[in-house]
């Protein structure tokens, strides 16, 4: 039993960190249709900048708003160099290919200036589990969990409650209308991509401390993430904390009954089956192209 | 038009002309170097590419083999197969290197070797660990062209077993290894040493490179009773291994292959990677010949790693050694025939004073690992550095 407890803690942890990557991907197809491949290098240039702030003795909680806003020019950047092209021509993929480019570049650059190695990142906590209900747990995944909900509360809070996040919402329910209402539609698009990279790099300096900080760390969690966000619903960030947490738990859960050389299967397993039945996600709303 | 096409003409017959002179009159030996300089294995990459420069360095400095330099031509394989192989084509017909060196990870090894068979250059592989890249791959060819003086797994992996089972007394061991050709291979060599010893393994585990959790991993190695844990993987998942078992509140030893002496291992496990044990050519801190004192002494001067830590000895020292052992053999042979280099490298005259050992007969035209069982030590992680099992 206690091994169960244990696997299901960490599980939810993992999948917090896939979900909290999987939000950044929500925002942006919100509001353009589009995302941003991009998203697990974002996270990767979040938690090396914080990581040389942390080397240069920068208190951690102070080290969160100086990434934040780091995340807001890096996402400006993508959507005006390698979205609004696109979307300006009408084009159906070329974001797909440019967001990857940016990406790629992203990683490049970031091996030239923090070099290639793999490094810890201290995080504010302790180090040492602790004991809950006969498992153990670290202060640390504690923190994720609670970091991820309070982020995605806070992006809710302010779509909801904000002048400035209605004419999110407005632009993500129809572009067109709400431009003729003279909401500046494609102010809202750079904004959405700099609120996504913001969370991502937030997300990167949370998950640093369990997940080691290198340059080439964005690629295999943010493909993880997108499989997050298809399966919980590109439309929901509710859809997000579920999926990642059905992601998370099957992956340990399978490592340890069946079999760890297995361990990735049964969530592409359920990415499939999601696909099939639901192509919307688990919590997406499905939505109905008129031609 | 006419006149156009002339000019392009010309323009070709230029460049050929001078492609042809740069090749017939070469002032220079080239030799091709390919490791991953970028990535998870770069701590390695890196430290065998400065061991390389820096031999290189000081044999162009005492004047260079056969009266020419020589000059190194560097590629960074990023750890990926298929790099391997489009290096492998383009140091071959492009660069027309005279031999190669380097190589870290076992699958690009593997991937890339059969290139330089079949064109006929001889490749000393300073790094990688498979038993098969000298026992297998090209085992029916007439003449091998791919040597080693790295310890191969077929070494590394009884000695693990025999220091976790024969020296420790453990009765019971997991075994964790990445899904990678190293890892894989590495689980098998492991198996067959334990099963030597009439022991199988209690757990095998497997988790892929970028995996960030562990924690499956370590419970099921747990429950199973195991009392020690045997690793074949690379650094930042060895790291991940000892973080997740400090978080279940579970410590037995690890003890692995020598990739538990990579700097990202160390640095990124802190101090639940502390009294990691695995087998070395070399540890910085035993500097017991006159060789090796130099070697670091240039070595920190040269390259001025942080806290006077090499970050990978064994891969700058192997690096280092690939090198030497290739211009001594380039000397007996008086010419940069890769057949003849062969020839001369499986029969070297004079001996070759290197970092690991002096190589004395180093290989033969049967055996072409330079790396026996008594060259290799046990070394221990103590304070962020490895030192020698033992050692004060």
């Amino acid at each position: 039993m206690d091994i169960f407890i244990q696997l299901i803690y960490s599980g939810i942890a993992l999948g917090m960190i896939y979900g909290v990557i999987a939000f950044g991907y929500q925002l942006t197809f919100a509001t353009s249709s589009t995302l941003n491949f991009g998203q697990g290098e974002a996270l990767m240039l979040g938690a090396m900048v914080g990581l040389t702030l942390s080397n240069l003795g920068v208190n951690y909680w102070l080290i969160i708003p100086i990434v934040c806003i780091f995340g807001l020019v890096q996402g400006s950047v993508v959507e005006y160099f390698g979205v609004r092209p696109a979307i300006k021509i009408k084009s159906e993929f070329g974001w797909i290919m440019s967001t990857i480019a940016l990406g790629v570049i992203f990683r490049n650059l970031a091996e030239n200036i923090w070099g290639r190695g793999t490094y810890r990142f201290q995080g504010p906590v302790a180090d040492e589990p602790l004991k809950i209900f006969g498992a153990n747990i670290l202060p640390m995944e504690i923190l994720v969990v609670i970091g991820a909900v309070a982020m995605m509360l806070m992006v809710e809070i302010f779509n909801r409650k904000s002048i400035y996040g209605k004419a999110v919402i407005a632009t993500a329910n129809d572009r067109d209308a709400s431009g003729l209402m003279g909401i500046n539609t494609s102010l809202v698009i750079t904004f959405s991509y700099a609120l996504s990279s913001l969370t991502a790099c937030f997300a990167g300096v949370l998950i640093a401390p369990l997940t080691l900080a290198g340059a080439s760390a964005g690629g295999s969690l943010g493909l993880k993430a997108f499989a997050v966000a298809i399966v919980g619903g590109l439309s929901s960030g509710f859809g997000i904390i579920v999926g990642g947490i059905i992601l998370g738990i099957s992956e340990t859960l399978t490592g340890f009954y069946i079999s760890t050389g297995y361990k990735d299967v049964p969530s592409l397993i359920i990415l499939l089956i999601v696909l099939s039945i639901k192509p919307s996600g688990l919590f997406g709303k499905t939505t109905i192209k008129k031609v | 038009m006419l006149k156009n096409i002339n000019k392009l003409s010309f323009a070709l017959c230029v460049l050929f002309g001078t492609m042809i002179a740069g090749t017939a009159f070469a002032q220079t030996i080239k030799i091709g170097v390919d490791g991953p300089f970028t990535g998870g294995s770069s701590s390695m990459g890196v430290s065998m590419r400065d061991g390389v420069r820096l031999a290189a360095k000081e044999i162009n400095a005492a004047g260079g083999v056969l009266g020419k330099k020589i000059e190194l031509v560097e590629r960074d394989d990023e750890a990926k197969n298929e790099r391997g192989v489009e290096i492998a084509q383009e140091l071959i017909n492009r660069e027309k290197i005279v031999a190669m060196v380097g190589y870290i990870n076992s699958g690009v090894s593997l991937a890339s070797h059969r290139f330089f068979q079949e064109a006929k250059i001889p490749v000393i592989n300073n790094v990688s660990t498979a038993t098969a890249i000298t026992k297998v791959q090209f085992a029916d060819a007439k003449d091998k062209f791919i040597f080693r003086t790295s310890a191969r797994d077929e070494i590394q992996a009884p000695m693990i077993a025999n220091y976790a089972i024969g020296v420790k007394g453990f009765k019971k061991p997991a075994i964790l290894a990445d899904s990678t050709n190293y890892g894989q291979l590495g689980l098998a060599d492991l198996k067959k040493a334990l099963a030597a010893k009439g022991i199988t393994p209690v757990a095998e585990e497997k988790f892929n490179v970028g995996d960030v959790d562990m924690t499956a991993q370590v419970l099921k190695a747990k429950s199973a009773g195991a009392d020690v844990i045997l690793t074949y993987a690379i650094g930042p998942e060895l790291a991940q291994i000892a973080n997740s078992m400090a978080k279940v509140g579970w410590k037995v030893p690890m003890i692995g292959s020598w990739t538990l002496s990579m700097a990202n291992y160390i640095d990124s496990a802190g101090k639940n990677g502390e009294g990691a044990i695995m087998p070395e050519t070399f540890i910085q801190s035993q500097q017991n010949t006159a060789k090796r004192k130099t070697f670091v002494a240039a070595y920190l001067k040269e390259f001025n790693p942080k806290n006077g830590r090499i970050d990978s000895p064994v891969s700058a020292a192997q690096g280092y050694d690939s090198v030497y052992l290739l211009a001594a053999a380039i000397k007996q042979a008086g010419s940069t025939d890769g057949d003849k280099i062969r020839l001369a490298l499986e029969d070297l005259k004079t001996p070759v004073v290197g970092v690991v050992k002096t190589y004395n007969k180093p290989f033969s035209s049967t055996d072409h690992d330079a790396i026996t069982v008594k060259d290799v030590t046990m070394g221990i992680v103590k304070d962020a550095k490895v030192v020698a099992v033992g050692e004060k």
